[in-house]
């Protein structure tokens, strides 16, 4: 595959997802209004489900991407994953009770992230010089990664005061 | 010689510092001698003065409801506030002024899990309802809001008693009374009486008038046995105003309409610098719109009264949708009285005008599709008597027996809602009982589970054009209950 077409299958990919929980988002908001519950949970948990989706997938495609291709194709990729969902995720905090400074430093460090996988499966290619062990290897570490993010999840987006 | 100069000079500096630290006395104390219920409305009676003009900013804390009020102090001038307030065991109230150190005060309020008896009886005699607290008072000890009169279940007065209430005071007990709370009155002067004669709903029921305490108690009783429809209850307000679902419409447009954007843009361009530009741009441009859109709020007034009462209860709810992130400020209704939050939970802070005893604004924090509510209850002068007689051959003889005439309406009888045409004074129609419809709008259900239980009565909607500064989507229905035929 030529970059052209990867780059918007990563973007039509973060898309999707975005799309996925804001349609999710929506519907349970709109359930809490018809029966006058607080709809700011729904968009408390929209944004964590945006972020544990998008470490997810970062996590499978940062590496892989960063092995097999290289560097550049990799941030890419990262980026047309996670960059799709910032409507919603702006959308979503002005819903919730979550702290801007908290969205804004978690935006961030998925730039990190983003940035730092394909890195991370490029020096495993060139550590192991195997690219098939170095996809393996990098989906292994991105598991542990999501693992990770999952476990944490509760830190990510406090409730404002 | 130099020693008296130094005495002269420290008095002289005393006193310089007493010039320019002028000092605020601060006393609260809570109506009905500090007892209330357990989620009932209270009031706190302040009283401020200072001795040196300032002006002072004062704070009564109870639960989640701030009430604030700016007042002007004078020398040797006592400033007296009646704050309404929501339920809560602690009360802080606080005075500060730029110039003198601010003043606390903590008031304690006992919540009676049992029904509360007031008793205001110059002769101080214990009275005895069973399963009542009771709870003795003084005329200073009767609110002068009458949403505190939600704290008693029951009330007691004498003529002295009611004799020493002040201008206020009568308001707030005629405006409950006209809400179906129940009230003995003792030995009260026959003029009175004839004054106070049909201030009370409930048909008169509520109001009592005994010739001796024993009687008085066989009145509550009595009174206590026959039950008197509840002013409604807030969750009912989801019968009369559907979700705002105007904010959600917008927001689901304008995902719609970035997703599809940002689906052309990936497949007609796959540069990074798109890839990141559309969502960004999309960020911003959401962010300016949730600004820009003008949240629409939305006040439903339910009113109540019995065929010929000159009072009809009321409970408004004004509904304000969240679109962004922040604080909000919005206006009291000045023509609605006793405005509180719907959610005693939510936090709020009142403006409270010292001057004329109500608050002015509402502050409280909102975010996207959060729908804040104000709930407003009171009574208003209302003149609609209405007579139904049923014919033998099935046909119901309504007529106007009031001094005004009536609107076009609806009438509830036998399960059925029929059209009620406009009546002038003294005019009547007939109207076949087999004619009706059924109940499919929710409004109407709701009327008819509130009407008696024979279920005949009549709906109007409210003219609400005459209520200031009132919101764009404004409903109101006035429900009259008939006397059976």
């Amino acid at each position: 595959m030529n970059e052209a077409p990867a780059h918007r299958l990563a973007a039509m990919t973060g898309l999707a997802l975005a799309a996925a929980i804001a349609v999710w988002w929506l519907g349970s908001t709109r359930l809490a209004l018809d029966h006058g519950t607080e709809a700011g949970r729904c968009a408390d948990d929209a944004l964590q489900a945006l972020l544990l989706v998008r470490v997810t997938a970062l996590a499978i495609v940062g590496v892989r991407v960063g092995a097999l291709r290289g560097f550049r194709p990799g941030v890419t990729a990262g980026l047309g994953l996670i960059a799709p969902s910032w409507p919603v995720v702006v959308l979503a905090w002005s819903a919730g009770t979550s702290l801007a400074t908290h969205v804004a430093l978690t935006e961030v460090l998925l730039l990190a992230i983003s940035v730092a996988l394909p890195m991370v499966g490029l020096g495993l290619q060139r550590l192991l010089r195997n690219a098939e062990l170095a996809v393996v290897t990098g989906t292994v570490l991105g598991t542990a990664l999501v693992a990770l993010a999952w476990v944490t999840r509760g830190f990510w987006y406090l409730p404002s005061l | 010689m130099s020693r008296w100069l130094w005495l002269l000079g420290l008095a002289l500096c005393g006193m310089t510092d007493a010039i320019a630290q002028p000092r605020i006395d601060l006393a609260a104390t809570p109506a009905w001698n500090g007892w209330t219920r357990p989620g009932r409305a209270t009031e706190v009676d302040i009283r401020l003065s200072a001795d040196t003009a300032t002006r002072a900013t004062l704070d009564v804390v109870a639960g989640s409801q701030i009430v604030r009020a700016s007042v002007d102090l004078e020398p040797g001038r006592i400033v007296r506030l009646q704050v309404p307030i929501e339920s809560a065991e602690e009360v802080a109230v606080s005075a500060a002024s730029p110039a003198a150190p601010p003043q606390r005060r903590e008031i304690r309020i006992a919540h009676s899990e049992s029904p509360l008896l007031g008793v205001g009886l110059v002769i101080g005699d214990p009275v005895h309802l069973e399963g009542f607290h009771m709870v003795a008072l003084d005329a200073d000890d009767l609110p002068r809001n009458a949403s505190a009169y939600s704290s008693i279940d029951a009330l007691i007065l004498d003529a002295p008693t009611l004799g020493a209430l002040d201008e206020r005071q009568l308001g707030a007990l005629l405006v409950h009374a006209a809400e179906c709370g129940r009230i003995v009155l003792l030995n009260v002067d026959p003029r009175v009486r004839r004054v106070l004669d049909g201030a009370g709903g409930c048909g008169g029921r509520s109001l009592m008038n005994a010739a001796s305490l024993a009687d008085a108690k066989e009145m509550l009783n009595s009174s206590l046995a026959a039950s008197m429809v509840p002013a409604t209850a807030l969750p009912e307000f989801t019968e009369f105003a559907r979700p705002d679902h105007l904010t959600w419409n917008r927001v689901l447009i304008v995902l719609a309409a970035y997703f599809a954007a940002a689906t052309l843009a990936a497949i007609f361009f796959s540069s990074l610098p798109v890839m990141l530009l559309v969502p960004a741009l999309a960020t911003v441009a959401i962010l300016a719109l949730l600004h820009f859109i003008q949240p629409s709020p939305q006040l439903v007034v339910w009113s109540e009264a019995a065929s010929g009462a000159q009072m009809a209860r009321y409970q408004a709810w004004q509904r304000f949708p969240g679109v962004t992130r922040g604080r909000t400020r919005v206006p009291v209704l000045p023509q609605l009285a006793s405005a509180r939050s719907c959610d005693p939970t939510q936090a709020m802070l009142f403006d409270f005008d010292a001057s004329r005893g109500r608050a002015t604004f509402a502050e409280f924090d909102t975010r996207l599709f959060r729908q804040v509510s104000l709930c407003y209850s009171g009574s208003f002068p209302v003149a609609r008597a209405i007579a139904i007689d049923a014919r033998p051959d099935g046909l119901l003889h309504v007529r106007n027996t009031g001094s005004i005439g009536w609107p076009k309406g609806a009438l509830l009888a036998g399960g059925l809602v029929h059209e009620l045409p406009a009546l002038g004074p003294g005019d009547d129609t007939i109207i076949p009982t087999r004619s009706g419809k059924s109940f499919r709008d929710n409004v109407l259900r709701t009327a008819m589970a509130r009407a008696r239980t024979d279920g005949t009565a009549a709906l109007w909607e409210l003219e609400l054009g005459g209520v200031a500064d009132i919101p764009l989507q404004s409903k109101g229905w006035l429900l009259v209950s008939i006397p059976p035929p």
